[in-house]
């Protein structure tokens, strides 16, 4: 089946895959070929690809998302998401760094405004730290 | 004859002009790669949320949501998009024409409406009139816009919509074709899944399961959605306004060409006219002298 991930920056995936890990507002799911044709969102997290049948837990393919929608219909899923960053782009040590940088923002922050914008980054830093050491985890 | 002084003079202010919008326009040209870039990066995005709208707004659960719900359009929300800076050939005045021409044609239906300005230019003229509310004023927005400012804008048009406070949401830009064709269009996306132009794939989302239930996942994709046709219009204006202003910034870069040509041309003439007059006069003493 067919996957397209589509963020607002551009089509970052397009391919044919086997399997699809998403997170989403009612838990993980897996997603093979055949499956029910699905609307659901996608919540903040990470997600797997996995390109051919038999392929091993190490030529996983992680991508950490935001929110976004996850389109499934029998031949293809479409996985729109405002952003996504493949796991191999992501610096474990550089996530880590900016996550504690923004927990300390989350500390000091103002007004709401702020913590707002802050809780948004550490979102965001915890997802890709999380992808970071997913990857470094099935690598290994 | 002007004199050569002031001829010299001239040339130098116009060449320092010259410099200044090569300059600019360099500027532009760069900033013009980028969000074009920027802008057709994301058309992907923005043309599977119309198709994914309209498949929606086909399928039965979906007409009694809040953001699809069509009522007779009593008060309308314009959107209008224009730059924060001037100096953009008629980028600003088009948006605004374009804009004026809504508001005459909501008077005359006796539609009210109100008004939420992003750009300086657009604030600024909106701010003159008397025939529309301000709803909100953004300027200032990055180069890359990114969700925050989005979000905002995003969240008082959608309660503006749920609330029945307006009955439509439109967007006036500059849709970025190519670098000399930029066009103003006028796009509703309140209620959503109203645009006929683009064809929805057949194959999408009929008969799907919606989880965990269709107003929740329909309250997150047309929220999405609808941001996302907004993001792609503002990145749209954003190229557009880049290239309009490089091309206008190269129009007076090449007037600013001409005329030193034509200032030097004329100083030359003066002083070759003082040379000639001098010679003449001095050789008129001579033959006084000889007589």
């Amino acid at each position: 089946m067919n996957l397209k991930l589509i963020t607002m920056l551009g089509v970052k995936v397009d391919e044919e895959i086997y399997e699809l890990i998403v997170p989403t507002s009612t838990g993980e799911i897996a997603v093979f070929p055949g499956h029910e044709a699905l609307v659901t969102l996608a919540v903040p997290g990470a997600i797997a690809v996995r390109y051919h049948k038999g392929d091993p837990d190490s030529k996983l393919e992680f991508f950490a998302i935001s929110g976004g929608i996850v389109e499934i219909s029998q031949k293809a899923i479409r996985v729109l998401v405002d952003e996504a960053d493949h796991g191999d782009d992501i610096i474990e040590a550089e996530s880590r760094a900016a996550l504690d940088r923004a927990i300390e923002l989350r500390e000091k922050a103002q007004d709401q405004i702020e913590l707002e914008k802050a809780h948004q980054l550490v979102d965001r830093h915890s997802v890709r730290l999380k992808v970071a050491e997913l990857r470094r985890h099935h690598r290994r | 004859m002007a004199s050569t002084q002031i001829l010299k003079s001239r040339i130098r202010s116009v060449k320092s002009t010259r410099q200044i919008t090569r300059a600019m326009q360099l500027v532009a040209a760069s900033k013009m790669r980028r969000s074009q870039e920027a802008a057709k990066a994301s058309a992907p995005y923005s043309l599977a949320a119309r198709q994914l709208l309209n498949a929606l707004a086909g399928h039965t659960s979906v007409s009694d949501h809040p953001l699809f719900v069509k009522r007779r359009v009593k008060t309308r929300l314009l959107i209008v998009i224009a730059s924060d800076k001037g100096l953009a050939g008629a980028y600003n005045y088009n948006i605004i024409k374009a804009y004026t021409e809504q508001l005459q044609a909501d008077d005359k239906a006796g539609i009210k409406n109100t008004t939420i300005a992003i750009g300086r230019k657009a604030a600024q003229f909106v701010s003159r009139i008397k025939d529309t509310q301000v709803m909100g004023v953004y300027q200032d927005l990055p180069d890359r816009p990114d969700g925050r400012e989005l979000r905002a804008i995003l969240d008082s048009v959608r309660v503006k919509f749920t609330s029945g406070e307006v009955d439509a949401v439109d967007v006036i830009y500059t849709e970025f074709i190519s670098i000399v064709k930029q066009t103003q269009r006028i796009v509703r996306v309140l209620p959503a899944g109203v645009d006929n132009e683009v064809e929805s794939e057949p194959s999408t989302s009929t008969d799907a399961v919606y989880e965990p239930s269709a107003t929740e996942v329909l309250d997150g994709v047309a929220y999405r959605l609808v941001g996302a046709q907004i993001f792609q219009a503002l990145l749209d204006g954003r190229a557009s306004e880049h290239s309009m202003r490089m091309l206008a910034m190269k129009n007076a870069t090449d007037n600013a060409s001409d005329l030193i040509e034509d200032l030097t041309l004329a100083m030359n003439k003066a002083r070759q006219g003082a040379i000639t007059q001098e010679l003449a006069e001095i050789s008129a003493g001579v033959e006084a002298l000889n007589e």
